[in-house]
C-alpha cells in the first residue's frame, strides 16, 4: 500500500493506494501516524478512494490511527469508501466510530465544525 | 453468457504472504462472474475469502514462509463453496463461532470471523491432512451479474 499526504486548511489527508491488510503496511501507518502527532498534526482523513479492499488486520490498522489522533486530541475521519469498504464498515459496527464523508470538503469542514 | 449448470473446481495454493491476496481476489471475482453471480454477492464471497486467507496467513501459518494456504474454490449452478486451508496449529473456533458479544469498538483485532460470518451464507470449520480448514458458503445471488 503506497501512502501520500497533502493538507488542506488544518486537516491531513492521507491518500491511500493499494489494499490494507495489515503486515508492512501497519508499521508504515504507524510511522506516519506518529510523524504527523510529532508535528502537531492530528486531524486526518483517510482517503480510501483507490483501496480496493481491506481486511480486519486493515481495519485494526485504521483503528490504531484513529486511537493515535484521538489521544492527541484531534480526529480521524474517511473518505470515498467504496460501497464494498462500506458494507465492511457496517458489519463491524465501525461506522459508528469512523465519520464517513463522500467529498473532500465535507471531510475537511468536518473539523472546523467538531471544534 | 455465463455458467449456470455446471460445477467447477479452482485449486490455488499460495505462500504464507499477503501480497498473494490480490490474486485469490482476482481468481474468485473472475469465476463468480462466470457462474453469474450478483455483484452483492461476488463483493461477499470475495471479501469473506480474502478474510479467510488472511487468517491463515497470518494466525494459522504465522507467516512461515515454509507453510502453505491451499484455497479450493467450488462453483455450480447456484452458489459458490470454498476450503481455506493452513498448517497451523489450529484455535478453538467453537467458542469463538459461539461469542455473541462484538469487540470492544477500540480493539484493533477480533472482527475476522465477524466479516466472514456476515459476508456468507455458511461458515464452519474443520481439521483436516494436518492443518484447519474454513469453510465457506454462498448462494449466488438472484438479479445476475450487472454489465
Amino acid at each position: 500500500m503506497k501512502i501520500t499526504q497533502r493538507e488542506i486548511g488544518n486537516a491531513v489527508i492521507l491518500d491511500l493506494n493499494g489494499k490494507l491488510t495489515g503486515g508492512p503496511d501497519a508499521d508504515t501507518f504507524r510511522e506516519v501516524f506518529k510523524s504527523l502527532i510529532d508535528q502537531g498534526k492530528k486531524n486526518v482523513v483517510v482517503n480510501l478512494e483507490k483501496v480496493s479492499w481491506i481486511n480486519s488486520t486493515g481495519l485494526g490498522i485504521l483503528i490504531s490511527g484513529y486511537t493515535s489522533v484521538r489521544r492527541a486530541g484531534g480526529d480521524l475521519v474517511v473518505m470515498h469508501a467504496s460501497d464494498r469498504i462500506e458494507s465492511i464498515l457496517y458489519v463491524t459496527k465501525l461506522n459508528l466510530l469512523f465519520k464517513s464523508f463522500e467529498s473532500e470538503e465535507e471531510a475537511v469542514k468536518s473539523f472546523t465544525l467538531a471544534s | 453468457m455465463g455458467k449456470t449448470d455446471s460445477v467447477e473446481q479452482m485449486i490455488l495454493n499460495i505462500p504464507s504472504d499477503l501480497k498473494y491476496l490480490g490474486a485469490v481476489d482476482a481468481a474468485i471475482q473472475d469465476l463468480a462472474r462466470e457462474f453469474s453471480f450478483s455483484s452483492d454477492a461476488i463483493n461477499d464471497v470475495s471479501t469473506a475469502l480474502i478474510e479467510a486467507c488472511s487468517n491463515a496467513i497470518e494466525h494459522g501459518n504465522r507467516f512461515d514462509p515454509a507453510k502453505r494456504v491451499v484455497v479450493t474454490l467450488r462453483f455450480n449452478g447456484q452458489s459458490f463453496t470454498a476450503c481455506v486451508k493452513d498448517e497451523g496449529p489450529g484455535f478453538n473456533f467453537q467458542a469463538a463461532l459461539d461469542e455473541k458479544s462484538p469487540p470492544d469498538p477500540m480493539s484493533e483485532r477480533g472482527r475476522g470471523l465477524m466479516i466472514m460470518k456476515a459476508f456468507t451464507d455458511r461458515l464452519s470449520f474443520r481439521y483436516a491432512d494436518g492443518g484447519l480448514c474454513v469453510e465457506l458458503a454462498k448462494h449466488r445471488g438472484d438479479d445476475g451479474p450487472e454489465e
